[in-house]
């Protein structure tokens, strides 16, 4: 079984919302630790419809582990909630 | 040389999305890709795998099959469950492309869908569909994710549409015509045909049918009143020549949910707590479709695979949870108490809401049906299961929604 850890860390990110397809694309986000992550590819990006809030959620990878980034359209807030990084 | 068939332009187009939960995963999580993956409902060795990536199909490993047997054939099998939330998102994806190019679109399960281009605008219709097909492949790459591939059958109906669809797995295009029908159906077995499982298989060979080349050229006649003794069997011959006969909607028949309990040997009142919560579920949807019911249906299976089951009918329809639950309670009771390894309950005789049938316990239902609402408005604004029954507390955690196969009605 491989891990995945679950968290809930309050990020730092840095987004661009440009066009196409796929308009908000974060680009690198800083853990409470310090670590700066840096986003090599946006895998999915779907919405998580809480009541009436919307959640976006961003699955990413820096390249060496996939994360999962939610941003609350309401509250403006980034959460880190899921690191995988041991496929190996 | 087979008679009657179909030599209209083929109009239907068939999707299906391949090993559709795995690709989702995969396109999700980049470092998934070209690995071995099996999506469960729940990361425990007895659980069921619901899913394998084309790379852990590779190996032998086939849907259904237990994630402990799993991993002994595939030790680099990557489990990853089930997120029901990225499904629906890309379901609802695929429709809206789909959407774009006739308005007589059907979605057959969250994995697949019809494109009925017989509804199409005339500028639609000059296009080659092929490249129509390519072009939704592609659009999927483009708006979903670069690692989401999709068969595309084309017929002239549902059935050769998507049996096409199956032939060239996965990223495959076919389109089966009058022309090269027999040249398709030469390659495939009876069990490849959609609809026909091991018990149809034994009634076709029980008039020396072995073969689909055979399954068409069989008589209407030997189809009607030898195999299928119905119309099944005239509908089977005219499906064989792609004439279309599957182009029906079902009514909602029923309403249910069912739960695989995470671990044996729990108690009654624990059962009644998961059994409770299926049935705030299930009042949901009932709800959420505008239906009432009148009947309760509750199933149990048990670990030898055992099937027990029980219903009742009430003279009043009904959709409160409160109600669904005093008679799934009632009836769960009566089931054989030991080695429970699944439930479910069902809501069925489905109605639509009124209310303007007047009762002697109008006061008792009024004040229900008041109650309910609140309830629903409150989830409704701050999410499921916001307000609950106490009794289904302990239950938090263990009977979060999972993947509805077949039908995409609650979407």
């Amino acid at each position: 079984m491989n891990d995945e850890i679950f968290l809930n860390e309050r990020v730092e990110v840095v987004t661009v919302f440009g066009s196409g397809h796929h308009p908000c694309r974060p680009l690198r986000f800083k853990r409470p630790s310090g670590r700066v992550v840096e986003v090599a590819e946006l895998g999915l990006k779907h919405p998580v419809v809480k009541g009436r809030r919307t959640i976006h959620v961003f699955d990413v990878t820096d390249g060496g582990a996939d994360y999962r980034l939610e941003f609350d359209s309401e509250r403006l807030t980034w959460m880190l909630t899921l690191e995988a990084d041991h496929y190996d | 040389m087979i008679d009657n068939l179909n030599r209209a332009r083929p109009l239907i187009m068939h999707i299906d999305l391949n090993s559709c939960f795995a690709t989702v995963e995969q396109q999700a999580r980049p470092r998934l890709r070209g690995r071995p993956v099996a999506v469960l409902n729940r990361r425990t060795e007895f659980t069921s795998i619901i899913t394998a990536s084309y790379e852990a199909k590779a190996y032998g490993i086939k849907v259904g099959m237990r994630y402990r047997e799993a991993k002994a054939v595939c030790p680099d099998l990557i489990a990853v469950e089930s997120d029901p939330a990225k499904y629906k998102y890309v379901y609802h994806k695929l429709l809206d492309i789909m959407r774009d190019y006739s308005a007589h679109v059907t979605m057959k399960s969250i994995d697949e869908g019809v494109i009925d281009f017989n509804y199409a605008t005339a500028a639609m219709l000059e296009r080659d569909l092929v490249e129509i097909g390519q072009e939704i492949k592609q659009r999927l790459r483009d708006e979903i994710g670069v690692w989401m591939r999709c068969n595309v059958g084309i017929a002239t109906n549902r059935f050769l549409a998507k049996t096409a669809a199956g032939l060239n797995k996965p990223d495959g295009l076919d389109v089966i015509t009058a022309d090269n029908l027999e040249l398709v159906m030469n390659q495939l077995k009876l069990t490849d045909l959609t609809g026909i499982a091991k018990r149809n298989q034994r009634r076709l060979n029980s008039v020396g049918i072995y073969t689909p080349l055979e399954f068409i050229a069989a008589k209407p006649e030997v189809l009607q009143k030898m195999v299928f003794k119905s119309v099944v069997g005239e509908w089977w011959y005219r499906r064989l020549r792609g004439w279309e006969v599957d182009d029906v909607d079902y009514d909602m028949k029923r309403v249910g949910r069912q739960y695989v309990l995470e671990h044996r040997g729990l108690t009654q009142e624990q059962i009644e707590q998961r059994l409770h919560n299926l049935c705030e579920s299930v009042g949901g949807r009932l709800r959420g479709q505008q239906r009432m019911a009148r009947g309760v249906y509750v199933f149990v299976k048990s670990e030898d695979y055992g099937y027990w089951h029980s219903s009742t009918m009430s003279s009043v329809p009904f959709q409160s949870n409160q109600t669904i639950y005093a008679l799934a309670k009632d009836i769960i009771r009566r089931a054989p108490g030991s080695g429970i390894r699944v439930i479910g309950v069902h809501c069925y005789e489905l109605e639509p809401v009124v209310d303007n049938q007047l009762s002697i316990f109008q006061d008792k239902l009024a004040r229900e049906r008041s109650v309910t609402r609140a309830i629903d408005l409150v989830n409704q604004r701050y999410g499921e299961r916001t307000v609950h029954s106490a009794h289904t507390l302990p239950t938090n955690g263990y009977l979060t929604p999972k993947i509805p196969f077949g039908g995409t009605r609650y979407f």
